[in-house]
């Protein structure tokens, strides 16, 4: 499986966009940093330690989440497309290495991906909050961005299954992934008005009132005020998102084998 | 152990109501370099494909070494190079950065796997084109290269010449040729060119709308291949009188005033030429024709030549 990793991270050697995921990790926290400068968002916290807390939160909670889909989206697209592009199927199969085994190094090239995101998203906002905050509670907000990073990449293979199922461009799956970003930043507007199932059931709202609870249990944030009843623990999290992971790899090994003529 | 590397079982595939093939037998003996030779749209790939697991046969079976493919692809993929329809590769890796790949996928040990293979097909080892920049002819040459690399016991090449050169057929020819010569490598080719699968084949199976038509090594479809002698001669009415007076031969035909064909004689042309002379005849030709390959494939098919 190693072998299958390392070459699937070679055949995106010079692809264009590649360079560009890298880059939007370190998109969001210098412009965050500048707006929690300003003089509203000073007052609103009395020390620079929970300055760099909301800071830190907005980035791993909002834009890391935003964002981050996208980027698991695209990147899935051109794992998922390259062998159908290139006509490579023939060349692996006859190997052996079955459509299982590929799909199943895809996937981890994607929680690789997802970890780098969220981590090196993590090291810019640490960077930009020691410039204009007090930066504190680094072990666990490392250990937040892994969990963020991992949860948010198993949480958008939902979508990896439509972007296979659909098959089509690049530009499709962009489409996609961005409707999937802002359908879930809709629902996270909409906490108070729907059922816990139906907010439980989304992935990226379910991360997202899970890492305000988790921060609040570990002493960075306060409170969650009325959104209380949402928050999950970690084991239903974990739990909920496993079972989504499960099924969608399973219909992505569908779909793929049926795509490759198994 | 099986005396055919390759064997097939009423091999059938169906799309739809359409056959592609239709209960193929083929015979794939070992050491040997077997022509699959029909027109486009025949049944070569669907057959090469079915043979290495690509898709899967609506009925029949693939017995490769002896053991049937479908549970044993482990064991029996491993020692198969192939090249199916036009070459596969990541444009955005060279050459080199995509046989790696395939290296490293087949856990090859082999540190000079890659440049050897690259060597054979006249390919610069880490060079910095990438695939995409490649020729049709370059392309080709690089899946020969995935497909010898590993350096296989059969070697299933669809169309193996498709865009090359002259100069280049001729090179692949010539190494294809020896891999078998020299290694005993046991090789499927398929072709619509009839030129090439004569120069190269030990055995022939000629394929035409999914049916096999016939099988049978290259020096049988000679001896069965049909030869006549050709007569230009001053005036087919006196030469037909003297073939029947003389030599009491009545297989021949006249094709025009001037031109006679024997079908089969054993009475030697010297002789007949000899009796055409004495007896007042002008002899312009006498020449011996052999029906050749394309005779053949287009005998067997009872359709036009393929190329």
């Amino acid at each position: 499986m190693l072998k299958l990793i390392s070459c699937e991270l070679a055949k995106l050697k010079r692809k264009k966009f590649i360079p560009f995921v890298i880059l939007s990790a370190f998109l969001f926290p210098p412009p965050l940093a500048v707006i929690m400068l300003t003089p509203r968002m000073m007052d609103r916290y009395d020390t620079k330690a929970e300055l760099f807390d909301a800071f830190y939160q907005f980035v791993i909670g909002y834009a890391v989440e935003l964002l981050l889909p996208c980027v698991i989206g695209v990147i899935a697209a051109m794992l998922f497309f390259m062998e159908r592009d290139s006509d490579t199927f023939k060349n692996l199969r006859t190997i052996p290495v079955t459509s299982t085994q590929m799909i199943f190094a895809k996937i981890i090239v994607l929680f690789l991906f997802g970890l780098f995101f969220s981590l090196s998203s993590a090291v810019v906002t640490i960077f930009c909050g020691s410039l204009i905050a007090e930066v504190g509670g680094l072990g666990y907000k490392l250990w937040m961005a892994v969990e963020m990073g991992i949860f948010i990449t198993a949480g958008t293979l939902p979508l990896v299954v439509l972007v296979v199922f659909f098959s089509k461009t690049y530009i499709f799956s962009i489409l996609l992934c961005v409707f999937y970003s802002v359908l879930s930043l809709t629902v996270e507007g909409c906490y108070e008005v729907l059922p816990k199932f139906l907010c439980w059931m989304m992935p990226l709202p379910l991360l997202n009132i899970w890492c305000a609870g988790d921060m609040v249990r570990h002493g960075v944030r306060e409170s969650v005020g009325r959104l209380e009843y949402l928050v999950p623990t970690t084991t239903q999290t974990v739990l909920i998102l496993g079972v989504m992971s499960v099924l969608s790899i399973w219909l992505i090994d569908r779909l793929y084998k049926k795509r490759g003529g198994d | 152990m099986s005396e055919y590397v390759i064997e097939t079982n009423h091999l059938t595939k169906q799309y739809g109501a359409q056959k592609s093939v239709a209960e193929l037998n083929i015979h794939v003996q070992r050491g040997r370099i077997y022509g699959l030779l029909g027109r486009n749209g025949a049944g070569k790939t669907t057959t090469m494909k079915m043979l290495l697991g690509l898709t899967q046969p609506t009925s029949g079976e693939v017995s490769i070494w002896g053991k049937p493919l479908p549970g044993n692809e482990k064991t029996l993929l491993p020692r198969i190079g192939s090249l199916i329809e036009s070459p596969g590769f990541y444009p955005n890796l060279t050459g080199t950065e995509n046989l790696r790949i395939f290296a490293a996928l087949r856990g090859l040990k082999n540190q000079n796997a890659i440049q050897s293979a690259l060597e054979l097909v006249g390919l610069p080892y880490r060079d910095k084109k990438l695939f995409s920049q490649y020729s049709l002819g370059m392309k080709q040459r690089l899946a020969i290269a995935l497909a010898v690399m590993h350096d296989p016991e059969l070697l299933i090449l669809d169309e193996p010449i498709n865009g090359l050169d002259p100069i280049g057929i001729a090179e692949v020819r010539s190494f294809i040729r020896a891999l078998c010569d020299e290694r005993g490598k046991t090789i499927l080719i398929s072709s619509h060119i009839l030129s090439e699968v004569a120069l190269l084949a030990d055995d022939i199976g000629i394929i035409d709308h999914g049916v096999l038509l016939e099988e049978e090594g290259f020096a049988d479809l000679e001896a069965k291949s049909n030869k006549y002698v050709r007569f230009t001669v001053s005036d087919t009415n006196q030469a037909a009188e003297i073939l029947r007076g003389v030599f009491h031969e009545n297989q021949f035909t006249t094709q025009d005033s001037h031109t006679l064909r024997l079908d089969s004689s054993k009475i030697s042309v010297a002789k007949i030429v000899a009796a055409f002379v004495q007896h007042g005849l002008e002899v312009s030709e006498a020449a011996t024709v052999e029906e050749s390959l394309e005779d053949y494939f287009k005998r067997v098919t009872g359709g036009e030549g393929i190329a």
